[in-house]
């Protein structure tokens, strides 16, 4: 198994009295809150945290996501350009420029192609469906996101692949008559490609195309439900079976030298769902598109629908989001159950992995157990107050006493 | 869902490939109803005012209400070009043609490609150009706005008329999310405006009505003038007491004054 540390860089600085009193940590939140001396330290300090990886052997994640409290990497490119030329040894994850608030993929695809020869072939890139609050910051169109994400995707491929001169693309959200990046990327055909969604009929699109899956806080069940319909659609399409390694999981994770200071320096990153997801209605369930019409009943209602039935009937609210969040998963409704989680709870879900090397190692193989096997831990490492030597220390205790073991599982066949 | 006709849709019109469900109601000139934001809600009061003096043909738009989107239908212009063909469908020379709030725009690009079978045009609360500068919107971004301040803006008397989910069938429900869907697909950009429309709006040569709720935040009534000054021989007039739905705040001041302007 692959290890990967992620910070997302927040910045949780905010008094909390102006937090309360906004409707959106996200999106609309004045930059007047974040100041940038404390920005600049912030960004030495996860910087940092990358480089230690770089020494210890743990891969890196770059993400991106605008103009909120929950990270300050809005540009993705930005940051993967640094990891590229100083790290050293360990593989980057850019994950992802979110690709379909871009106006044009082929820049993008000339990013990847840069870091990726700079990096001398550590790149892999992720792709993320976006959603919520980054379609505002982005002026992008939220309902026709996922036709726009894929013909990205389709189109960075080719850029990333073709090396016979320029070739044409007018496609129905993308135009560009002249595609011919240089460079053209280190690794070949091109370098391994992520998809971060938990959406069934996403993962399945995902399982199709044969990229790693990766599933970001959805437990056991979200978890097993998206592999499940990646290896069906698999099978349905004749393909053969893939590795474990072609399965990433992304959870909150902590070591400390003993099992009550891991749970509790780690339940630090709970920041994360509590405080750094509060999203106003027009960015969360009132969202175009944020559902399939025929769920918002159970989405826009506040209070169950009166005298409706148990089952069958799609009027309670919470039951009915449940159903809503079974048949579609989108990322929304996952985390809005999430927001007021605790560390027992996060930690029963498989959600927060804590506490000494060996409870860590145990909480991690369970989940591997429980959903089938993957070859990737994408650990969020980093949130919220947790400090840089906070952080550092678990990372360095997780390499030391974690890694090797996690290393020895070799990828076996999935399902 | 789609063959699912349920409480709202009357009847269903028949255009090429496409199935709109529609509303008819009373007899007289012929008025072709493009709606807003929402379908047009067949218990609306303003439809049997006005039902007096005037046959009501108001269609949901593709995406809107019950009628369904085909694939790749999702531009102003698909929309424009179905109005197009629904007007070459219908039995009339001329029809009346009244748009309100995004049904506004439709209605102002089909009479400038289409005057010659337009008896007279009412254009409602209308989307579809821009007047100020490059920082200050016209039109409210009811997307990236709270919904309680779209209410607020959308309403003379907000706490009268603000949608209850809590109280809604499921269907109503449905309808309400597949017209909020189709509107951004529709409308998110650029933003419920053609930045190449007032140029033409001199094209249109029918006796023109811009009326406008007085109390209307969604798009002001100085958008309402600047329309009327680029339509020639146009007239605006104010509801008192209206926001951006006139016909539903002062359903009777709203017929009142299309009634006019039509007999006149």
């Amino acid at each position: 198994m692959d290890v990967w540390y992620h910070n997302e860089n927040p910045y949780p600085f905010v008094p909390q009295e102006v937090l309360d009193r906004a409707d959106s940590v996200r999106a609309s939140l004045p930059n007047k809150y974040c100041d940038p001396q404390i920005a600049a330290d912030l960004f030495e300090e996860t910087l940092d945290e990358f480089m230690l990886c770089d020494d210890l052997g743990v891969n890196v994640v770059a993400i991106e996501h605008h103009a909120g409290i929950n990270s300050l990497f809005g540009a993705n490119p930005l940051i993967l350009g640094i990891l590229a030329r100083q790290t050293r040894k360990v593989r980057i994850l850019s994950m992802g420029t979110l690709i379909s608030l871009r106006p044009d993929p082929v820049r993008v695809a000339e990013e990847y192609a840069t870091a990726d020869v700079i990096s001398r072939g550590r790149l892999d890139i992720g792709f993320v469906k976006s959603g919520a609050s980054e379609m505002a910051s982005n002026n992008a169109n939220p309902v026709n996101n996922i036709e726009r994400y894929w013909e990205a995707i389709d189109l960075v491929t080719k850029a990333l692949t073709s090396q016979e001169g320029p070739f044409s693309w007018e496609g129905k959200h993308y135009t560009h008559r002249h595609v011919n990046i240089w460079p053209r990327p280190w690794q070949q055909p091109h370098p391994p490609l992520w998809a971060a969604t938990g959406d069934p009929e996403t993962a399945s699109e995902v399982g199709r195309r044969g990229m790693v899956n990766v599933l970001v806080l959805r437990g056991e069940e979200g978890t097993k439900r998206a592999w499940a319909a990646y290896r069906q659609a698999r099978t349905e399409a004749g393909l053969p079976k893939v590795m474990t390694d072609h399965f990433a999981y992304a959870a909150l994770v902590y070591v400390g030298d003993t099992h009550e200071e891991g749970v509790q320096v780690g339940s630090k990153l709970l920041w994360f769902l509590n405080t750094s997801l509060k999203m106003a209605p027009q960015y969360a369930q009132f969202l175009p598109g944020a559902v399939p019409s025929q769920f918002a009943p159970q989405v826009y209602r506040t209070v169950p629908k009166p005298n409706a039935r148990a089952e069958g009937e799609a009027g309670g609210n919470r039951a009915g989001v449940a159903d809503a969040e079974k048949l579609v998963a989108p990322a929304i409704l996952n985390v809005g159950g999430l927001t007021s989680i605790n560390a027992a709870q996060a930690m029963e879900r498989g959600i927060l992995f804590a506490g000494s090397p060996d409870t860590v190692y145990q909480q991690i193989m369970d989940f591997y157990g429980k959903v089938g096997g993957f070859g990737h831990l994408v650990m969020i490492g980093r949130s919220g107050f947790m400090t840089h030597a906070e952080a550092e220390k678990g990372i360095k205790l997780f390499a030391k006493e974690v890694l090797p073991r996690l290393k020895e599982i070799a990828p076996v066949t999935a399902g | 869902m789609m063959n699912d006709i349920g409480a709202s849709a009357e009847e269903w019109l028949s255009v090429g490939d496409i199935e709109l469900e529609v509303i008819r109601r009373g007899t007289g000139r012929p008025v072709l109803l493009l709606h807003g934001m929402q379908n047009v809600d067949p218990r609306a009061r303003f439809l049997d005012l006005l039902g007096k003096r005037a046959e009501i043909i108001a269609p949901s738009h593709p995406g809107f209400g019950h009628s369904a989107r085909p694939a790749d239908f999702d531009t102003v212009y698909d929309l424009v070009h179905l109005y197009l063909e629904v007007l070459d469908a219908l039995p009339y020379e001329r029809v009346t043609l009244v748009g309100l709030s995004f049904g506004g725009w439709l209605a102002a690009e089909i009479a400038i490609k289409c005057c010659h079978r337009i008896d007279r045009l009412v254009l409602v609360d209308a989307f579809g150009i821009k007047i100020s500068d490059r920082e200050t919107p016209d039109i409210l971004d009811v997307f990236n706005t709270s919904p309680q301040e779209v209410q607020r803006r959308s309403w003379h008397d907000p706490g009268k008329w603000g949608p209850d989910f809590n109280a809604m069938s499921d269907d109503e429900i449905v309808v309400r999310a597949r017209n909020w869907d189709a509107l951004c697909l529709y409308g998110w950009y650029p933003y419920m405006y053609n930045p190449q429309l007032k140029r033409w709006l001199r094209r249109i040569t029918r006796p023109t009505l811009l009326l406008w709720g007085a109390s209307d935040g969604i798009v002001k009534p100085s958008v309402g003038r600047a329309y009327s000054a680029l339509i020639p021989g146009s007239r605006f007039e104010l509801i008192a007491e209206a926001g951006h739905h006139p016909e539903i705040e002062q359903p009777d001041a709203f017929v009142d004054r299309i009634v006019a302007f039509l007999e006149h």
